[in-house]
């Protein structure tokens, strides 16, 4: 499978990120190439397979929905946030 | 440097000197092992990788994004550290977000290897690794999500232990591909690994993957005559350097002489291994890293016209090209049009790996395997991406199993480079890894200088 222009647009859309123009055409050539390698697996027979995969038995335990962290994380993290006020992360207008 | 197990023994005042000696020496050293000398409480020091939490510390995974950002709780290995006496000590370079096999891809620049500065330390716990080695900490903690505590640990001469996964809670550990990462030790000794192990492991109801299983004391109990069925896979070696395959054959007759029995197994091509890995690893990273969106933590970007740009922007400044890649592999696999045949083939290829396995450990108690195909090689020199992640071909397939795995120095190279050799367990026998590790140990005597 080749990537191309579109797909890495397609994907620096989805992963939130700009590749620089001058980097492009060696970004495109590197996943293609890493690409076509992962492409080894179907050589592999796995119809018969469990798409799930887990290495612990039991799966993922149910709790009770109980509050296990302290109110002052959500405090903190804001404090150290790189802008904030009145208890709320500031962003650039939305709507203008 | 002294021993985990002789810093146990020492006073407060003792402790205190050697504390303020490393903290002279590490400053003073220019390897970039150490990337902060944060403290915390009074205790014995423990180098910590600079993606496990420790509260009110600049802990930033080695990358620019998380400039600014102050962990706002301690990770629990930390809490579980204390208990014991360990403190957290100082943060390890790393490759950014734990993505890389040579500590080329930090924001704080690469770290050198404390045996030739003009090779790489390995990766991703490179920082860990290397101070260790250079005698700049007693004991460190790092995290390994497809090697990155056993390579490093190889590559510098010192022991690298990564426990079953869900014995270690990740609670606190920066995410990078949550189905395979685990805190793991790096040490001066086995016998170190197992008490900083039997330090931090337990379960932990903050983290879901956590296993619940009895706690049983590794350190004190250390059985170093127990006699083991150990496995080689006879063709994983040939694809390694000469050195390699020389420290695997002296390893081999070690382990016959201390009366341990070898047996011959094949394995499948460790493509597939890698493929597997490249694939879970990548999608889970661009779904973890997808929280790193410059409003919350970290560093901003400036002069951005909307919400959209300020995403962008930060996250396109702040990210380093290894970790782009990965992400923008990740979303690739993960992408509509492409999620049956790429993501979720290679979960059904984890079925695979882990019954090739079990299919061993039905004869043996534990597998005899290189970490890398070669010794540490120069900076600079792995600069394309499939190559470096083809050299991750005897680690990867551990965490895709979810396996114990502990990796020794064995013996150097004729250029006075380390090897080491890593000892693969069965889940949840960690404890049988540390007993032929210790075996293993005792029986080539390697000596670090």
């Amino acid at each position: 499978m080749h990537i191309d222009h579109t797909i890495l647009e397609k994907l620096e859309k989805l992963s939130h990120l700009q590749v620089a123009e001058s980097k492009k055409t060696e970004i495109i050539k590197q996943l293609s190439e890493i690409v076509n390698y992962i492409e080894n697996l179907n050589e592999l027979d796995t119809d018969h397979l469990d798409a799930s995969f887990s290495t612990l038995e039991g799966g993922t335990p149910m709790r009770d929905d109980i509050v296990a962290t302290s109110p002052k994380v959500g405090k903190n993290i804001l404090s150290h946030a790189p802008r904030h006020e009145d208890g709320f992360f500031v962003v650039p207008a939305i709507i203008e | 440097m002294i021993t985990l197990k002789e810093a146990l023994s020492k006073t407060p005042q003792e402790i205190s000197e050697i504390r303020d000696q490393i903290m002279a020496t590490a400053k003073a050293n220019d390897l970039n092992a150490y990337i902060g000398f944060e403290t915390a409480d009074d205790g014995i020091p423990i180098l910590m990788k600079d993606n496990i939490q420790v509260k009110d510390w600049s802990v930033t995974s080695g990358s620019k994004i998380l400039q600014g950002y102050i962990a706002p709780y301690n990770a629990t290995v930390v809490e579980k550290m204390q208990e014991k006496g360990f403190v957290p000590f100082g943060r390890a370079n790393m490759d950014e977000f734990a993505m890389g096999s040579t500590t080329e891809s930090s924001y704080y620049g690469i770290t050198k290897n404390p045996h030739d500065t003009s090779r790489v330390p390995g990766g991703s716990s490179g920082g860990s690794a290397a101070a260790v080695a250079a005698g700049l900490a007693i004991a460190a903690l790092g995290s390994d999500t497809g090697g990155s505590v056993r390579q490093p640990a190889a590559y510098c001469g010192v022991v690298g232990f990564k426990p079953t996964y869900g014995r270690v809670s990740r609670y606190g550990l920066a995410a990078y591909a949550s189905s395979l990462d685990q805190i793991g030790t790096i040490t001066q000794t086995v016998e170190d690994a197992a008490i900083l192990y039997d330090a931090i492991k337990g379960h932990d109801p903050k983290d879901s993957t956590s296993a619940e299983f009895e706690i049983e004391d590794i350190a004190n109990n250390l059985d170093i005559d127990r006699t083991l069925t150990i496995a080689v896979i006879d063709n994983y070696i040939s694809e390694a350097d000469d050195d390699i395959q020389k420290a695997y054959a002296f390893a081999v007759e070690k382990l016959k002489e201390a009366g341990h029995t070898i047996i011959h197994k094949e394995m499948t091509n460790t493509k597939y291994d890698i493929a597997t890995y490249y694939i879970v690893a990548t999608a889970e990273a661009a779904t973890n890293l997808a929280r790193f969106d410059g409003i919350r933590y970290g560093r901003q970007a400036e002069n951005v016209k909307n919400l959209q740009e300020l995403y962008f922007k930060s996250r396109s400044e702040g990210f380093g090209e290894e970790v782009k890649r990965r992400i923008l592999l990740g979303n690739f696999v993960l992408s509509s049009g492409y999620y049956d045949a790429y993501y979720l083939k290679a979960q059904k290829v984890r079925h695979l790996i882990q019954d090739e396995f079990n299919v061993i450990f039905d004869e043996a108690d534990m597998i005899l395997s290189p970490v890398a195909p070669s010794v540490a090689p120069k900076i600079g020199t792995s600069s394309d991406p499939l190559e470096m992640y083809k050299s991750d071909m005897y680690t990867i397939a551990i965490n895709l199993a979810g396996l114990p795995a502990l990796s020794l120095p064995i013996m150097k190279n004729d250029d006075g480079m380390p090897i080491g050799l890593q000892l693969i367990g069965k889940a949840f026998n960690d404890k049988v890894v540390f007993d032929a590790a210790a075996s293993l140990e005792r029986a080539v005597k390697y000596k670090s200088n």
